[in-house]
């Protein structure tokens, strides 16, 4: 072989060591062998050779040609060997031609829904640590200790009485009156994770998902909180979505104020979804009490503000047609690799 | 709780709306009722009362609402004692503070029977067992005005009743039979022989029957932090500990202990045989509100009238006084509006925001607009930092198909036993402690997919992980991944971009996990949030280098920050750090830099970064 062929053999042989895939390896085979590829390029050149080296040449080309294409196949035994190996260790299963998409978790999707809306209202996402002082979950929410609310939600301790697992995203609304009662005007939103100490069933988990916004500004009123919360479920649920505000008791709140959506089911006739009441209760709100304000070191007589929770659990689960609250933060929810 | 149609109608009259009107209504002004239902001819409703509305445990506060509501007259039975001839004082003791109010007196020569057929529908109402008319009396009286009460069979309990913090007795039989251990913390009634009952529960030592002929009968209120305390200690909850454990009236225990009288002396027939014990050491003063009306319509974003919020607390029970009038020339609001006094019962009421919350909800809720929410206010952000990269973090990996997985913070084994973080009282056998690794969680993911035999899985989750350090809780972002192809989990954790901290991360097989909150200045790598002001381009973009010799090695982020501030932000569209050089020889350093204006032509644009860059 010419010193010319030599060389392309001799970098086609490392370039070809060191394919990984399937694809790269199609990619140097339509290179030399394609319709427009290195060696019918070089073939085309053979008239271009003297006549007494021509037949020399030739048969260097052939030798080349055929060596390439060994070299190729062996690689490509190994790919496919390679490749067969590592899905027969992992999964012991079969690939796919279409490319994976990822997914966001459901509640992940809801969330983001839910800050885009606040972000355009001028609204920061904030989050605050999940273990907390009874102050942060109950006290600073005007539940000061024997209070019955307390008995509303069974709260799991790291150390009684001090330190606990948030009960409620209500406990960064806490957190985040005390570190920034200094800077105000304050509109913020926070999804987060609560705990309540159940026994994990169908029904009932230990966590579960919570979406919950506040605004401190000078007068703040119920028409902007309810305005407000209309806007959020009309950006979840459509714009046809049926909800009703009325009186509901939260300490932190003086006036409470509860959405309740008409049950998408039965549309308000009652079933055993909405428990034949024709409503489902959508979460909390309120204006936020004068004594939470002044916990945090917040004048009342200057400031208000609303603050406003809902579940998320609940209605992903409906969205997503998942019966059994457990699949949401477990191994049976999956995804389609392929969406078509 | 269970409310009767017809029993309402006792206490109002002229209430004569239809029931899914009055389920609506009643919903409305904050007592959620699920449905209504027709049991032996009567319409029963289901409703849950808010946890501070005590008062509405009974007909009677339920009522009250609704004649505010609706506007009509309450009706309460009539309640006077009139067979009052005994002078016989009951030897009854209370020798604890935690009873606020107690009122009792003996009843002889009773019959004792089966209860009559309008009593006894009336408990089936309330899922409640018909026993005999004194019990069933005592019950109905219960539900009527929220009020427990107990009557004592004399032969049994003996006259002496004390009501005591429990000292000498071990063991409480209830009604029922349950035996419950006692200690010293529980509020009883006894006699000096006997355990009788608990400040939420009869007992079977001195229980009513059909032989029963004496009986004292006691309504009381207690300290309710007790009641909550004794109820949870003894893991008993009745449905007279769920009234106790709420802010009762004792006022309204006069009442509710005459009409209990009166019905007993009626369908039992006897005599009052002793005067009425009263035990009612302190009275509790209701506070004085000041009450702007005008701040009704301030608070609720709507006009609601002076006039209505005035009648509104006048019709709820409320006494009201006008502020002393201004003097002449005495121009201090403060002196306008009004002081208000609650009603006793409605204990939830103490202040201003209490009673406008009163005014708005029998105002309406629904005639509050619904579609004028805030508008964009420009605020400045406090979005922590760390939550822009988590955001940026997770559409990265979903474009690199990657799916998010949500898993249960809590796990039945720590990986670090001596800095793990344990709960107290968790219930669950399998959540104990707070996962110390993403990893710990993925891998179960992964068991879990394994066994639905899902293909190529490839996810991640992003959440905390939790340490103990001392007294101290940790609580780190993590982000944990996982690949059926360990190379490709490599070469998409290059694409992530991620400045690695080696200590925060850990790798196993074809799971990695790193710390967000390890990450070395956050800062550097995410976009700061800004408010996006829109830039009207009126011509192109130019792009100059300038190289930069240093004498000693400079972070380049200050350098890009330093000739940002020197270029100014009026034309400059980025500046980036192209390259660096050392020059071993002279040991200095030459960075090149690449800075793009925008809205300049040629000749002002190589001005200023001639300039700027001290090239001139």
């Amino acid at each position: 072989m010419d010193q010319n062929l030599e060389k392309i053999k001799t970098d086609y042989q490392n370039k070809i060591s060191q394919i990984t895939t399937d694809k790269d390896l199609e990619s140097i085979r339509i290179e030399l062998f394609g319709r427009n590829g290195l060696i019918n390029d070089l073939f085309s050149k053979i008239k271009d050779v003297s006549p007494e080296s021509r037949k020399q040449y030739g048969a260097n080309l052939n030798q080349l040609k055929t060596e390439l294409e060994e070299i190729l196949k062996n690689k490509s035994l190994k790919v496919e060997k390679a490749d067969l190996h590592s899905l027969h260790n992992k999964n012991n299963l079969t690939t796919t031609s279409l490319p994976k998409i990822g997914h966001l978790h459901p509640i992940t999707q809801t969330e983001r829904q839910l800050n885009e809306v606040f972000r355009k209202l001028g609204f920061s996402i904030y989050n605050s640590p999940e273990i907390v002082t009874d102050d942060f979950n109950f006290t600073h929410l005007n539940v000061p200790q024997n209070h019955p609310a307390r008995d509303m939600q069974d709260t799991i301790y790291i150390k009684e009485p001090e330190y606990l697992l948030r009960t409620q995203t209500s406990a960064i609304e806490a957190y985040l009156l005390a570190q920034k009662s200094k800077e105000l005007p304050l509109r913020a939103a926070f999804p987060g994770s609560v705990f309540r100490n159940e026994k994990v069933n169908r029904s009932n988990h230990f966590v579960f998902h919570q979406y919950q916004a506040v605004v401190v500004d000078k007068n703040i009123t119920i028409k902007d909180l309810i305005g407000t919360m209309d806007l959020m479920f009309k950006t979840l649920y459509g714009p046809e979505v049926v909800v009703r505000y009325r009186s509901k008791y939260y300490p932190e709140v003086a006036p409470g104020v509860g959405p309740d959506m008409q049950c998408f089911s039965c549309r308000g006739q009652g079933c055993p979804l909405c428990k034949y009441a024709g409503w489902i209760e959508m979460g909390g709100s309120g204006l936020i009490h004068p004594k939470v304000l002044e916990m945090a070191g917040i004048d009342p007589k200057s400031w208000s503000g609303f603050a406003f929770g809902m579940g998320l659990d609940r209605w992903t689960m409906a969205q997503k047609h998942i019966k059994d609250i457990r699949t949401l933060m477990g191994g049976n929810l999956a995804y389609k690799p392929n969406e078509l | 709780m269970k409310i009767i149609y017809s029993q309402l109608q006792k206490f109002l009259p002229d209430l004569q709306v239809e029931p899914k009107q009055l389920r609506d209504d009643l919903t409305m002004i904050g007592h959620f009722t699920n449905f209504f239902e027709e049991i032996d001819n009567e319409i029963v409703f289901d409703l849950d009362i808010k946890v501070n509305r005590g008062d509405c445990l009974g007909y009677y506060g339920l009522a009250r609402d609704l004649s505010v509501y609706y506007n009509l007259e309450l009706k309460p039975p009539k309640s006077t004692i009139y067979d009052l001839r005994s002078n016989y004082c009951l030897p009854i003791k209370v020798t604890t503070d935690k009873v606020k109010r107690v009122i009792a007196v003996k009843i002889s020569d009773l019959k004792n029977t089966v209860s009559p057929q309008w009593l006894q529908t009336f408990l089936k109402c309330h899922n409640t067992n018909s026993i005999n008319t004194i019990v069933d009396l005592t019950n109905y009286i219960m539900f009527l005005y929220g009020i427990p009460n107990h009557a004592f069979d004399t032969s049994k309990s003996g006259q002496d009743l004390i009501w005591e913090i429990n000292s000498k007795f071990k063991e409480f039989t209830s009604l029922d039979g349950s035996k419950l251990i006692l200690d010293n913390k529980i509020l009883m009634i006894n006699n000096p022989q006997k355990a009788l009952s608990l400040s939420f529960w009869g007992g079977e030592a001195c229980a009513i029957d059909s032989n029963t002929n004496e009986i004292i009968v006691e309504l009381a209120v207690y300290d309710r932090n007790t009641v909550r305390q004794n109820s949870r200690q003894l893991k008993s909850v009745t449905e007279a500990s769920v009234r106790l454990e709420k802010d009762l009236d004792p006022e309204v225990i006069p009442q509710a202990f005459n009409n209990l009288v009166n019905l007993i002396l009626e369908n039992c027939g006897g005599q009052i045989s002793s005067q009425i014990f009263d035990h009612y050491p302190n009275k509790t003063e209701i506070p004085s509100i000041e009450f702007d009306p005008n701040k009704a319509s301030l608070v609720s974003g709507i006009e609601i009238p002076q006039d209505f919020a005035i009648d509104c607390l006048t019709r709820l029970g409320c006494e009201i006084k006008k502020k002393a009038s201004l003097s002449r020339g005495d121009v201090d609001s403060s002196t306008e509006g009004f002081y208000i006094q609650a009603p006793s019962i409605r204990k939830d009421i103490s202040i201003e925001a209490d009673l406008l919350e009163e005014v708005i909800r029998f105002w309406g809720y629904q005639k509050i607009p619904t579609n004028q929410p805030l508008v964009f206010k420009e605020i400045q952000d406090i979005t922590p930092k760390e939550i822009y990269l988590i955001e940026k973090l997770k559409d990265q990996l979903t474009s690199l198909g990657y799916d998010e997985i949500l898993s249960w913070p809590l796990v039945n084994s720590p990986t670090d036993q001596e800095n793990v973080v344990t709960t107290q009282n968790s219930i669950n056998s399998e959540a104990i402690y707070l996962r110390q690794s993403l990893t710990q969680s993925l891998i179960k993911q992964l068991d879990q997919y394994q066994r639905f035999k899902l293909p190529n899985p490839q996810f991640f989750e992003i959440g905390k992980v939790f340490s103990k350090e001392g007294d101290n809780f940790i609580e780190k972002n993590a982000l944990g991944l996982y690949h059926y192809n360990a190379e490709q989990l490599q070469s998409d954790l290059k694409k992530l971009d991620l400045p690695l901290v080696k200590e925060g991360s850990r790798e196993i097989d074809n799971f990695i996990e790193i710390i967000i909150d390890d990450l070395l200045k956050i800062d550097k790598y995410i976009p700061q949030a800004v408010n996006n002001n829109a830039i009207e381009l009126t011509s192109q973009i130019i792009t100059l280098d300038a190289n930069i010799t240093l004498d000693t090695k400079e972070d380049p982020i200050n350098l890009i920050k330093k000739y940002s501030q020197i270029i100014g932000d009026k034309n400059l569209w980025q500046l980036i750090v192209t390259d660096i050089y050392h020059d071993t020889k002279t040991n200095k350093y030459r960075y090149t830099f690449q800075a793009s204006y925008f809205n300049l032509d040629d000749k002002t644009a190589k001005k200023i970064h001639l300039k700027s860059f001290d090239l001139e």
